[in-house]
């Protein structure tokens, strides 16, 4: 009997600009899915974990639990979070302290509903001295940039390997999203001309095309304790590591600004949990907020040398979709990560979690990679704001 | 919406930039506390104060906002990045102010530059909120804007008669130039409550003196952005005059005083005669005269004046000790002459037309001059340095002409055709001019005109010690009327700049 609790069913809806669907209705379109895949009915949930970040000012519903209690006709204990991997971590301990064995975690956002001031709102996720100073949601990304090339000591020369290995993974991303049906730009195939030359319009170091967008949308899980999973479900994903880290709200004030120090804790503790290394991954969805992140997520887990992932990037991007190890090939979000499948912030986690799991499941359809007999695990890596928490889960086929 | 109690906290932490230092380990921090992260419990009641007010950091990273969110978009594009302090002992987020970014800037190529913290609007809010200011705005230390030490001294030589004992200008970097005459143009982020405290930073540098030794602060404006608040708390709040009491409260009285451009000199006297009361202790008094005064657009009502008005403020310091120019007589008349007004939520004054100049500016200034020279004795040869009142190029001129002056005499003081009308701040503005040059036992005499009307007439003795005290001030008039770093506008740009920040 394995002590992992274990997700068995999940569901999504598209992300987008869907102006015309109520928050509600997407957590429910989620939420139906997940209990289909699971073969399970709403009574079957003993918890309920829902994530957002920003329902109070998008949409003024300030008590969700009171939203998904009439949704669901439910009156078992729920909790609100704010970002996926919190609500998922939260249901975890749940199951393992023996509250529940059958929960909910869903995940929902409705950015577009306050299109006009959703980027104050987002500052909301900073030091609040970094907005008076005049920071925007885009600032601290393109600080980093600089902070890279300086700790780095990069010539001028490898600037320029650096930007092009950045638009690679624009583009990578935007390529894995065309074969996304929910993904926000799943027609929307980018070419390097389009994401350099957005560059130099903007007049920036970063352009529209190295930024996730700003998306609504719900995801959905099914998290059950091992011995109702092994009833259930065929295929069932075991949450086999799970860590955490937090970092300074304030960049100007963090040690290393040129890396994300609770991306390294939360990785070496939650590989240590689950047994692994890095080699042993074959799939991960990590946050891309912008293109920069997901090259300084490769390095803070371990998989390149920090100042050396760009080169790598763009010499495995300039000929392929995945990255190449010695030991094997790692994909990187397959989804179309937060770049192309889209950022809605509660719902963002559930969507990396969904498309690891099924990746793993073999559902993956068009997107499907083939894994080799090395690969032990998948990773999701989510960040609340600008790399001030990250929370790590390692996801597994195999029955630990 | 701007929540008040909020609007206090960050403005008394942000206007000052004020930190903490473990007195154990030595780490440093921006914003208040009371005790340090790494030494935890030990340092408990023991963390030293500290504040970036006046010093200089260095641009660390930077970026180019193109984007700002909704409160910065009056902004346009600015630089934004870390700034460091202390090699590096504490880091704080930080815009650049008094940059118009155009074309493709690099930001690489601003790093490690030196920049100096600048008092400024936070961001925009709406038209009936608590105006947000901020010490994250930073100039380039090589530039316009010198970063200066601030060394207090110890009062050394007691004078006879109270006089100034430092004074202080500013002006900003922005001009607007047409037919032959410039004058000072805010950058977006600047008003008289910023200018203010610029100004009176720079007295207190040129001055050497301690800021809790200054018992009483007046602001005289005509273009206070509040119709009820007074500049004059936020001075001795940001300037930590008087001593600094428990509540963050400073034990210092603060005043604003009004009546268009003579709102400044007027109180001379009233700052005279406080340091010389003997009963109770004031040894020192600021008088600060500040304006960005607004004018109609000029097709308008009150439009001539969009010609004149200029930006500025002009501090002096009042005291017995170390008196760098003594006060030896004084002078005033008033009469009810509404030459100029603005009528209350009015946003624009209005103007007199012909009927300001004979009956109004030439009248007041005249019978000024002419009352303080009859009564004390004095005629125009006396004097070394003439400086009047100076709402435009001309009517100065004319009126030291009528009093029997020569231009000799004048022309040191008369510095509108380079700054503009800068109102309470515009013949403080020309007795600064005068000062920054003038030589020992040299006499002055001073004439302000206020519309509504009245003049205010003082004459000033400089003593040897003008010298001593002049090393300790770059950021002279002469440096802000000739200086590499002036950046001229187009009428479009000042007119925007001019009505500040505000929410689109």
């Amino acid at each position: 009997m394995t002590k992992y609790p274990t997700i068995i069913g999940y569901g999504r809806t598209k992300f987008g600009e869907l102006y015309e669907r109520r928050p509600e209705e997407l957590i429910e379109e989620a939420g139906l899915k997940a209990l289909d895949s699971a073969g399970i009915e709403r009574r079957d949930l003993e918890y309920c974990f829902l994530a957002d970040y920003f329902l109070q000012l998008t949409n003024k519903i300030g008590l969700e639990e009171g939203f998904m209690s009439e949704l669901l006709e439910l009156h078992v204990p729920m909790e609100k979070c704010r970002s996926f991997s919190s609500a998922l971590f939260n249901a975890y301990n749940a199951i393992m302290a023996g509250r529940c064995k059958v929960a909910l975690v869903g995940g929902v956002e409705k950015l577009t509903d306050r299109w006009d001031k959703v980027r104050d709102d987002l500052m909301i996720l900073e030091d609040p001295w970094s907005y008076y100073a005049g920071g925007s949601p885009e600032s601290n990304h393109e600080l980093m940039l600089r902070m890279y090339v300086k700790d780095n000591g990069l010539s001028r020369e490898d600037v320029e390997g650096l930007m092009e290995a950045l638009a690679l993974i624009a583009v990578k991303n935007h390529r894995w999203a065309a074969l996304n049906a929910d993904a926000h730009f799943h027609s929307k195939p980018v070419s390097l001309k389009e994401v350099v030359a957005a560059r130099k319009k903007a007049h920036r170091m970063l352009g529209l095309y190295d930024f996730a967008p700003i998306s609504d949308g719900a995801s959905a899980v099914i998290l059950a304790s091992p011995d109702v999973a092994s009833k259930l479900c065929d295929s069932p994903i075991y949450v086999v590591g799970f860590a955490s880290a937090t970092d300074f709200i304030s960049y100007a004030c963090r040690k290393d600004r040129s890396s994300f120090l609770a991306t390294r804790l939360a990785a070496e503790s939650a590989f240590k949990m689950a047994g692994v290394e890095p080699k042993d991954v074959g799939i991960a969805e990590v946050y891309d907020q912008s293109t920069l992140l997901e090259l300084v997520a490769l390095e803070d887990l371990g998989f390149y040398d920090r100042g050396e992932g760009w080169r790598r990037v763009k010499s495995d991007l300039e000929v392929g979709d995945h990255y190449n190890f010695e030991g094997g090939e790692l994909y990187v979000n397959t989804s179309g990560g937060r770049k192309a499948d889209g950022n809605p912030l509660g719902a963002t986690g559930g969507a990396m979690i969904i498309e690891v799991a099924k990746q793993l499941r073999e559902e993956a359809g068009p997107r499907q990679v083939s894994f080799s007999s090395r690969v032990k695990a998948g990773l999701v890596v989510e960040h609340e704001g600008f790399g001030t928490k990250t929370y790590v889960h390692v996801l597994s086929r195999e029955r630990p | 919406m701007s929540s008040e109690p909020i609007e206090r906290r960050v403005s008394y932490i942000g206007d000052r930039l004020r930190g903490a230092k473990c007195p154990i380990c030595g780490k440093e921090y921006f914003t208040t506390r009371h005790y340090c992260g790494v030494c935890g419990r030990a340092s408990v009641g023991r963390m030293k104060h500290l504040d970036l007010f006046y010093e200089k950091g260095v641009l660390e990273v930077c970026t180019v906002v193109r984007e700002p969110t909704n409160r910065f978009r009056g902004l346009g594009s600015y630089i934004y990045g870390v700034v460091s302090f202390h090699d590096g002992a504490i880091r704080v987020p930080g815009r650049i102010t008094d940059l118009i970014v155009e074309g493709d800037l690099d930001p690489s190529t601003l790093e490690g530059r030196e920049v100096v913290p600048r008092i400024r609007r936070r961001y925009a809010v709406g038209k009936s909120d608590i105006i947000p200011t901020i010490s994250l705005a930073f100039t380039f230390a090589d530039e316009y804007y010198p970063y200066q030490r601030f060394e207090p001294a110890e009062p050394k030589v007691r004078a006879e008669k109270p006089g100034i004992v430092g004074y202080g200008v500013y002006t900003s970097r922005f001009r607007i130039k047409e037919e032959g005459m410039e004058r000072t143009v805010p950058f977006i982020d600047e008003d008289a409550i910023t200018a203010s405290v610029e100004a009176g930073k720079l007295a207190l540098i040129h001055s050497g003196v301690d800021p809790g030794l200054v018992k009483k602060v007046y602001v005289g404006s005509e273009s206070n952005p509040y119709a009820v608040k007074p500049i004059a708390s936020k001075v001795a709040q940001v300037l930590e005059l008087g001593v600094k009491l428990p509540g963050e409260v400073q034990e210092v009285d603060a005043i604003d005083t009004q009546f268009a451009c003579k709102a400044a000199t007027s109180m001379f006297k009233d700052a005279a005669a406080l340091v010389y009361y003997p009963f109770v202790e004031t040894p020192y008094v600021m008088v600060i005269g500040a304006d960005n005064a607004q004018a109609a657009p000029r097709t308008t009502p009150g439009g001539e004046l969009d010609f004149f008005v200029g930006f500025g403020a002009s501090a002096f310091i009042f005291g017995m000790c170390d008196v760098i120019a003594e006060i030896e007589a004084w002078y005033s008349c008033t009469s009810d002459t509404p030459d100029f007004w603005r009528r209350d939520t009015q946003k624009y004054p209005r103007h007199g037309g012909r009927f300001t100049g004979a009956p109004a500016y030439f009248k007041h200034i005249e019978k000024a001059a002419k009352g303080l020279m009859e009564k004390f004795g004095y005629k125009p040869s006396d004097f070394d340095y003439l400086v009047l009142h100076q709402p435009n190029p001309t009517f100065p001129v004319k009126a030291a002409k009528n009093l029997g002056f020569r231009e000799e005499q004048y022309e040191a003081g008369l510095k509108v055709a380079k700054f503009g009308n800068t109102y309470s701040s515009s013949s403080p503005l020309g007795l600064a001019a005068i000062l920054d040059k003038a030589k020992p036992y040299q006499r002055i005499l001073l004439v302000s005109y206020g519309s509504g009307a009245g003049s205010d007439a003082y004459v000033f003795i400089t003593t040897p010690l003008i010298l001593e005290k002049r090393r300790r001030q770059r950021f002279t008039v002469e440096w802000q009327a000739e200086n590499q770093f002036l950046k001229y506008v187009d009428y479009y740009t000042y007119r925007r700049f001019k009505s500040g920040l505000q929410l689109l």
